[in-house]
Protein backbone atom coordinates (compact mmCIF):
# COMPACT_ATOMS: atom_id res chain seq x y z
CA UNK A 1 0.00 0.00 0.00
CA UNK A 2 1.16 3.53 -1.14
CA UNK A 3 2.39 5.61 2.13
CA UNK A 4 -0.71 8.20 2.78
CA UNK A 5 1.11 11.64 2.27
CA UNK A 6 -0.38 15.02 1.52
CA UNK A 7 2.30 17.31 -0.46
CA UNK A 8 1.82 20.87 0.06
CA UNK A 9 4.15 23.80 -1.28
CA UNK A 10 3.05 27.03 -0.11
CA UNK A 11 4.69 30.67 -0.39
CA UNK A 12 6.03 31.95 2.32
CA UNK A 13 4.18 34.65 4.67
CA UNK A 14 1.01 34.54 6.58
CA UNK A 15 -1.16 34.85 4.32
CA UNK A 16 -1.07 31.47 3.38
CA UNK A 17 -1.48 30.05 6.73
CA UNK A 18 -5.18 29.20 6.91
CA UNK A 19 -4.64 27.61 3.68
CA UNK A 20 -2.12 25.25 5.46
CA UNK A 21 -4.10 24.70 8.61
CA UNK A 22 -7.33 23.97 6.75
CA UNK A 23 -5.51 21.24 5.12
CA UNK A 24 -3.46 19.65 8.60
CA UNK A 25 -7.34 20.07 9.71
CA UNK A 26 -8.33 17.66 6.86
CA UNK A 27 -5.24 15.50 7.81
CA UNK A 28 -6.29 15.47 11.65
CA UNK A 29 -9.64 14.46 11.02
CA UNK A 30 -8.98 11.39 9.08
CA UNK A 31 -6.63 10.78 11.54
CA UNK A 32 -9.27 11.50 14.68
CA UNK A 33 -6.58 14.18 16.36
CA UNK A 34 -8.05 15.44 19.39
CA UNK A 35 -9.00 19.00 18.89
CA UNK A 36 -6.06 20.20 21.33
CA UNK A 37 -3.71 17.86 19.87
CA UNK A 38 -5.02 18.85 16.16
CA UNK A 39 -4.08 22.43 17.40
CA UNK A 40 -0.92 21.25 18.68
CA UNK A 41 0.15 20.17 15.18
CA UNK A 42 -1.33 23.06 13.49
CA UNK A 43 0.98 25.37 15.99
CA UNK A 44 4.51 24.24 15.11
CA UNK A 45 4.37 24.08 11.33
CA UNK A 46 2.77 27.26 11.75
CA UNK A 47 5.83 28.56 13.98
CA UNK A 48 8.16 26.77 11.79
CA UNK A 49 6.49 28.48 8.35
CA UNK A 50 7.05 32.14 10.64
CA UNK A 51 11.14 30.88 9.99
CA UNK A 52 11.24 30.87 6.25
CA UNK A 53 13.09 33.83 6.25
CA UNK A 54 13.79 34.89 2.50
CA UNK A 55 12.39 31.62 1.03
CA UNK A 56 10.08 32.01 -1.29
CA UNK A 57 7.93 28.82 -1.00
CA UNK A 58 8.09 26.26 1.74
CA UNK A 59 7.16 22.59 1.43
CA UNK A 60 5.29 20.46 3.63
CA UNK A 61 4.65 17.20 3.65
CA UNK A 62 2.58 15.30 5.94
CA UNK A 63 2.45 11.43 5.93
CA UNK A 64 0.46 9.49 8.34
CA UNK A 65 2.34 6.90 9.68
CA UNK A 66 1.83 3.69 11.82
CA UNK A 67 0.75 5.60 15.16
CA UNK A 68 0.49 9.03 14.34
CA UNK A 69 1.61 11.59 11.80
CA UNK A 70 5.41 12.86 10.39
CA UNK A 71 5.31 16.13 9.20
CA UNK A 72 8.54 17.62 7.10
CA UNK A 73 8.92 21.56 6.63
CA UNK A 74 11.65 23.17 4.48
CA UNK A 75 13.65 25.15 3.04
CA UNK A 76 13.56 27.21 6.16
CA UNK A 77 16.32 29.92 7.96
CA UNK A 78 18.81 27.96 8.06
CA UNK A 79 20.72 30.12 11.23
CA UNK A 80 17.09 30.84 12.81
CA UNK A 81 16.38 27.15 12.74
CA UNK A 82 20.12 25.87 13.50
CA UNK A 83 19.80 28.23 16.57
CA UNK A 84 16.73 27.40 17.98
CA UNK A 85 16.70 23.89 17.69
CA UNK A 86 20.09 22.88 18.28
CA UNK A 87 20.77 25.51 20.75
CA UNK A 88 21.32 25.29 24.86
CA UNK A 89 18.34 24.14 26.90
CA UNK A 90 16.17 27.31 27.39
CA UNK A 91 16.48 28.46 30.66
CA UNK A 92 12.98 28.63 33.20
CA UNK A 93 11.17 31.17 31.88
CA UNK A 94 12.63 31.50 28.49
CA UNK A 95 10.36 30.75 26.06
CA UNK A 96 12.34 29.76 22.48
CA UNK A 97 11.02 28.33 19.96
CA UNK A 98 12.49 24.74 20.61
CA UNK A 99 10.32 25.05 23.88
CA UNK A 100 7.29 26.08 21.99
CA UNK A 101 8.12 22.44 19.99
CA UNK A 102 9.02 20.31 22.51
CA UNK A 103 5.73 20.94 24.13
CA UNK A 104 3.16 20.82 21.03
CA UNK A 105 5.30 17.53 19.29
CA UNK A 106 6.45 14.52 20.61
CA UNK A 107 9.96 14.78 18.70
CA UNK A 108 11.56 17.14 16.15
CA UNK A 109 14.56 18.27 14.57
CA UNK A 110 16.79 18.55 11.60
CA UNK A 111 16.24 16.22 8.76
CA UNK A 112 17.69 17.23 5.77
CA UNK A 113 19.75 20.21 4.70
CA UNK A 114 20.39 21.77 0.98
CA UNK A 115 21.77 24.82 -0.50
CA UNK A 116 17.92 26.72 -0.29
CA UNK A 117 18.03 25.78 3.84
CA UNK A 118 17.35 23.52 6.60
CA UNK A 119 13.96 20.91 6.55
CA UNK A 120 12.64 19.74 9.90
CA UNK A 121 11.27 17.15 10.86
CA UNK A 122 7.88 17.14 13.34
CA UNK A 123 6.43 13.94 14.83
CA UNK A 124 3.05 14.00 16.82
CA UNK A 125 1.57 10.65 18.34
CA UNK A 126 -2.08 10.22 18.07
CA UNK A 127 -3.09 8.87 21.32
CA UNK A 128 -6.17 6.67 20.36
CA UNK A 129 -8.17 6.08 23.99
CA UNK A 130 -11.49 6.71 21.27
CA UNK B 1 -42.15 68.68 42.23
CA UNK B 2 -40.09 65.77 40.62
CA UNK B 3 -40.97 65.60 37.24
CA UNK B 4 -40.08 61.69 35.52
CA UNK B 5 -39.71 63.58 32.21
CA UNK B 6 -38.38 66.58 31.26
CA UNK B 7 -40.37 67.60 28.11
CA UNK B 8 -38.41 66.18 25.47
CA UNK B 9 -38.18 62.88 26.63
CA UNK B 10 -35.26 62.91 28.82
CA UNK B 11 -35.00 60.75 32.18
CA UNK B 12 -35.00 62.29 35.44
CA UNK B 13 -32.59 61.08 37.31
CA UNK B 14 -33.14 58.54 40.21
CA UNK B 15 -29.87 60.69 41.65
CA UNK B 16 -28.96 64.19 42.26
CA UNK B 17 -26.49 65.76 42.26
CA UNK B 18 -26.99 67.60 45.70
CA UNK B 19 -28.65 66.06 48.36
CA UNK B 20 -32.20 66.86 49.03
CA UNK B 21 -32.31 68.20 45.62
CA UNK B 22 -34.71 67.03 43.43
CA UNK B 23 -32.96 65.28 40.30
CA UNK B 24 -32.13 66.75 37.25
CA UNK B 25 -32.84 66.16 33.91
CA UNK B 26 -31.01 65.35 31.46
CA UNK B 27 -31.24 68.67 29.34
CA UNK B 28 -30.28 70.12 32.76
CA UNK B 29 -26.89 68.43 33.75
CA UNK B 30 -26.34 68.46 29.84
CA UNK B 31 -26.33 72.07 29.99
CA UNK B 32 -24.40 71.97 32.91
CA UNK B 33 -21.65 70.04 31.13
CA UNK B 34 -21.45 71.55 28.05
CA UNK B 35 -22.10 75.50 29.41
CA UNK B 36 -20.54 75.40 32.27
CA UNK B 37 -17.31 72.35 31.72
CA UNK B 38 -18.71 70.67 35.01
CA UNK B 39 -17.78 66.70 34.48
CA UNK B 40 -19.66 65.62 37.51
CA UNK B 41 -22.51 66.45 35.46
CA UNK B 42 -21.08 64.24 32.70
CA UNK B 43 -20.67 61.43 35.03
CA UNK B 44 -23.95 61.67 36.26
CA UNK B 45 -25.36 60.83 32.58
CA UNK B 46 -23.49 58.27 32.08
CA UNK B 47 -24.23 56.25 35.50
CA UNK B 48 -27.96 57.47 34.45
CA UNK B 49 -27.82 55.87 30.99
CA UNK B 50 -25.40 53.08 31.74
CA UNK B 51 -28.24 50.47 31.88
CA UNK B 52 -29.37 51.47 28.34
CA UNK B 53 -25.53 50.68 27.07
CA UNK B 54 -26.16 47.27 28.87
CA UNK B 55 -29.33 46.52 27.41
CA UNK B 56 -27.98 47.55 23.70
CA UNK B 57 -24.87 45.32 24.49
CA UNK B 58 -26.63 41.98 25.54
CA UNK B 59 -28.27 42.40 21.77
CA UNK B 60 -24.55 41.34 20.77
CA UNK B 61 -23.99 39.38 23.24
CA UNK B 62 -22.97 35.25 22.38
CA UNK B 63 -21.18 36.62 19.40
CA UNK B 64 -17.65 35.51 20.81
CA UNK B 65 -17.05 38.88 22.43
CA UNK B 66 -17.01 38.93 26.21
CA UNK B 67 -20.54 40.61 27.57
CA UNK B 68 -17.67 42.94 29.76
CA UNK B 69 -16.30 44.30 26.25
CA UNK B 70 -19.00 44.96 24.22
CA UNK B 71 -20.65 46.98 27.33
CA UNK B 72 -17.16 49.03 27.59
CA UNK B 73 -17.67 49.80 23.99
CA UNK B 74 -21.14 50.42 24.51
CA UNK B 75 -20.43 52.93 27.24
CA UNK B 76 -17.56 54.94 24.65
CA UNK B 77 -20.48 55.29 22.52
CA UNK B 78 -22.47 56.97 25.01
CA UNK B 79 -19.59 59.39 25.84
CA UNK B 80 -19.18 60.38 22.23
CA UNK B 81 -23.11 61.13 22.19
CA UNK B 82 -23.07 63.28 25.35
CA UNK B 83 -19.69 64.63 23.96
CA UNK B 84 -21.27 65.60 20.54
CA UNK B 85 -24.90 66.49 21.99
CA UNK B 86 -26.31 69.98 20.75
CA UNK B 87 -28.57 71.77 23.07
CA UNK B 88 -30.21 72.92 20.15
CA UNK B 89 -31.50 69.58 19.59
CA UNK B 90 -35.07 68.41 20.29
CA UNK B 91 -34.40 64.85 20.83
CA UNK B 92 -33.64 63.49 24.21
CA UNK B 93 -30.22 62.07 25.13
CA UNK B 94 -31.47 58.16 25.21
CA UNK B 95 -32.50 58.63 21.43
CA UNK B 96 -29.89 60.62 20.57
CA UNK B 97 -26.99 58.47 21.94
CA UNK B 98 -28.84 54.97 20.89
CA UNK B 99 -27.33 54.69 17.14
CA UNK B 100 -24.19 56.02 18.69
CA UNK B 101 -23.75 53.38 21.39
CA UNK B 102 -24.90 50.50 18.41
CA UNK B 103 -22.82 52.34 16.04
CA UNK B 104 -19.70 51.80 18.28
CA UNK B 105 -19.97 48.19 18.96
CA UNK B 106 -21.06 47.41 15.60
CA UNK B 107 -17.52 49.20 14.61
CA UNK B 108 -16.29 47.29 17.06
CA UNK B 109 -16.81 43.87 15.77
CA UNK B 110 -16.33 45.14 12.09
CA UNK B 111 -12.75 46.66 12.94
CA UNK B 112 -11.47 44.57 16.02
CA UNK B 113 -13.50 41.01 15.92
CA UNK B 114 -13.84 39.62 12.44
CA UNK B 115 -10.61 40.40 10.58
CA UNK B 116 -11.57 39.19 7.50
CA UNK B 117 -15.08 39.38 6.36
CA UNK B 118 -16.48 35.70 7.21
CA UNK B 119 -19.83 34.54 6.47
CA UNK B 120 -22.45 34.95 8.81
CA UNK B 121 -23.28 30.80 9.00
CA UNK B 122 -19.41 30.42 10.21
CA UNK B 123 -19.59 33.24 12.49
CA UNK B 124 -22.02 31.55 14.26
CA UNK B 125 -21.40 28.06 13.75
CA UNK B 126 -17.65 29.03 15.21
CA UNK B 127 -19.18 30.85 18.50
CA UNK B 128 -21.58 27.31 18.91
CA UNK B 129 -18.67 25.93 18.55
CA UNK B 130 -16.62 26.90 21.59
CA UNK B 131 -19.48 25.75 23.65
CA UNK B 132 -19.63 22.33 21.90
CA UNK B 133 -15.92 21.78 22.74
CA UNK B 134 -16.04 22.26 26.08
CA UNK B 135 -19.32 20.13 26.92
CA UNK B 136 -17.70 17.43 24.96
CA UNK B 137 -14.72 17.52 26.73
CA UNK B 138 -15.99 17.47 29.89
CA UNK B 139 -18.23 14.79 28.69
CA UNK B 140 -16.05 12.17 27.81
CA UNK B 141 -12.85 13.53 29.66
CA UNK B 142 -10.49 14.04 26.67
CA UNK B 143 -10.51 16.95 23.80
CA UNK B 144 -13.09 15.80 21.50
CA UNK B 145 -12.21 14.98 17.64
CA UNK B 146 -13.34 17.16 14.44
CA UNK B 147 -16.05 14.27 13.17
CA UNK B 148 -17.33 14.31 17.19
CA UNK B 149 -17.63 18.00 16.94
CA UNK B 150 -19.20 17.47 13.88
CA UNK B 151 -21.37 14.97 15.16
CA UNK B 152 -22.88 17.20 18.25
CA UNK B 153 -23.24 19.85 15.75
CA UNK B 154 -25.24 18.09 12.85
CA UNK B 155 -23.01 19.26 10.49
CA UNK B 156 -20.01 17.93 8.40
CA UNK B 157 -16.35 18.04 9.52
CA UNK B 158 -14.93 20.03 6.72
CA UNK B 159 -17.72 23.08 7.92
CA UNK B 160 -16.32 22.37 11.92
CA UNK B 161 -12.76 22.79 9.73
CA UNK B 162 -13.76 26.11 8.40
CA UNK B 163 -15.49 27.08 11.13
CA UNK B 164 -12.40 26.85 13.10
CA UNK B 165 -10.22 28.70 10.81
CA UNK B 166 -12.87 31.22 10.36
CA UNK B 167 -11.91 31.60 14.27
CA UNK B 168 -8.81 32.28 13.54
CA UNK B 169 -9.80 35.45 11.93
CA UNK B 170 -11.22 36.75 14.91
CA UNK B 171 -8.36 38.28 16.59
CA UNK B 172 -10.52 40.23 19.83
CA UNK B 173 -8.23 42.47 21.46
CA UNK B 174 -8.87 42.89 25.24
CA UNK B 175 -10.56 45.92 26.26
CA UNK B 176 -10.58 45.29 29.95
CA UNK B 177 -8.31 42.12 30.26
CA UNK B 178 -5.10 44.04 30.65
CA UNK B 179 -4.35 44.75 34.29
CA UNK B 180 -0.73 45.83 33.59
CA UNK B 181 0.45 49.06 33.68
CA UNK B 182 0.42 49.32 29.89
CA UNK B 183 -3.55 48.68 29.85
CA UNK B 184 -4.24 52.39 27.98
CA UNK B 185 -2.28 50.81 25.10
CA UNK B 186 -3.15 49.01 21.91
CA UNK B 187 -1.37 45.80 22.51
CA UNK B 188 0.13 46.16 19.23
CA UNK B 189 1.56 49.58 20.60
CA UNK B 190 2.70 48.49 23.76
CA UNK B 191 5.25 45.44 22.45
CA UNK B 192 8.71 45.95 22.59
CA UNK B 193 8.90 48.98 24.53
CA UNK B 194 11.43 47.26 26.90
CA UNK B 195 13.58 45.74 24.66
CA UNK B 196 15.40 48.04 22.17
CA UNK B 197 18.26 47.66 23.71
CA UNK B 198 18.72 44.26 22.92
CA UNK B 199 20.68 42.94 19.38
CA UNK B 200 18.12 42.09 17.30
CA UNK B 201 20.24 40.05 15.06
CA UNK B 202 21.48 38.10 18.59
CA UNK B 203 17.47 37.48 19.61
CA UNK B 204 16.04 36.32 16.56
CA UNK B 205 16.09 32.43 17.61
CA UNK B 206 14.33 33.44 21.12
CA UNK B 207 11.11 34.59 21.35
CA UNK B 208 11.45 35.77 25.17
CA UNK B 209 12.33 39.32 25.40
CA UNK B 210 8.85 40.19 23.52
CA UNK B 211 7.24 37.75 26.05
CA UNK B 212 7.56 40.41 28.42
CA UNK B 213 5.92 42.87 26.43
CA UNK B 214 2.45 40.77 26.20
CA UNK B 215 -0.36 41.69 28.39
CA UNK B 216 -0.31 39.64 31.88
CA UNK B 217 -3.04 37.46 31.22
CA UNK B 218 -1.73 36.55 27.61
CA UNK B 219 1.53 36.20 29.67
CA UNK B 220 0.39 33.63 32.19
CA UNK B 221 -1.55 31.82 29.24
CA UNK B 222 1.96 30.95 27.49
CA UNK B 223 3.89 29.96 30.90
CA UNK B 224 1.15 27.58 32.08
CA UNK B 225 1.13 26.33 28.13
CA UNK B 226 4.77 25.99 27.62
CA UNK B 227 6.37 25.93 31.23
CA UNK B 228 4.05 24.12 33.09
CA UNK B 229 3.13 21.93 29.87
CA UNK B 230 -0.73 22.47 31.09
CA UNK B 231 -3.19 21.02 28.29
CA UNK B 232 -5.41 23.70 26.62
CA UNK B 233 -8.18 22.91 28.06
CA UNK B 234 -6.66 22.71 31.98
CA UNK B 235 -5.49 26.16 31.19
CA UNK B 236 -9.03 27.23 30.19
CA UNK B 237 -10.47 25.77 33.34
CA UNK B 238 -8.42 27.90 35.43
CA UNK B 239 -8.54 30.96 33.86
CA UNK B 240 -12.29 30.76 32.79
CA UNK B 241 -12.26 31.61 29.15
CA UNK B 242 -12.90 28.80 26.77
CA UNK B 243 -10.62 26.26 24.89
CA UNK B 244 -11.00 27.58 21.29
CA UNK B 245 -9.73 31.20 23.10
CA UNK B 246 -6.87 29.73 24.86
CA UNK B 247 -5.79 28.48 21.47
CA UNK B 248 -6.52 31.65 19.78
CA UNK B 249 -4.41 33.91 22.75
CA UNK B 250 -1.75 31.31 22.37
CA UNK B 251 -1.49 31.77 18.07
CA UNK B 252 -1.86 35.48 18.23
CA UNK B 253 0.74 36.02 21.55
CA UNK B 254 3.04 34.13 19.68
CA UNK B 255 2.86 35.48 16.25
CA UNK B 256 3.09 38.86 17.91
CA UNK B 257 6.17 38.48 19.51
CA UNK B 258 7.87 36.76 16.38
CA UNK B 259 6.44 40.14 14.64
CA UNK B 260 8.26 41.80 17.08
CA UNK B 261 11.23 39.93 16.78
CA UNK B 262 11.57 40.33 13.41
CA UNK B 263 11.61 44.11 13.83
Amino acid sequence: MPPERIELVTPAGRDWSPVVRLVLGGIGDRLDLGFDELDDLQLAVERLLAEAGAQEAVRISVEIVDGGVKAQIGPLNEVTIAEALQGPEPRPGELTLRRVLETVVDSFGVEDVDREGLYVRLDKVVHRSR
Amino acid sequence: MTSKRDGRGGRAAGTSTAPGAPPQTDRELLRRYHEGGDRTAREELVQRHLPLVRALARRYAGRGEPLDDIEQVGAIGLLKAIDRYELSREVALTTYATPNVVGEIKRHFRDKGWAIRIPRGLQELNARMSSTVERLTSRMGRSPTIAEIARELTVGPEEVLEALEAGSAYAPMSLSGNPSSESDLDPMEALGGEDEAFERSEQRATLEPALHALPERDREILRKRFEEGLTQTQIAEQVGISQMHVSRLIRKSLARMRAELSG
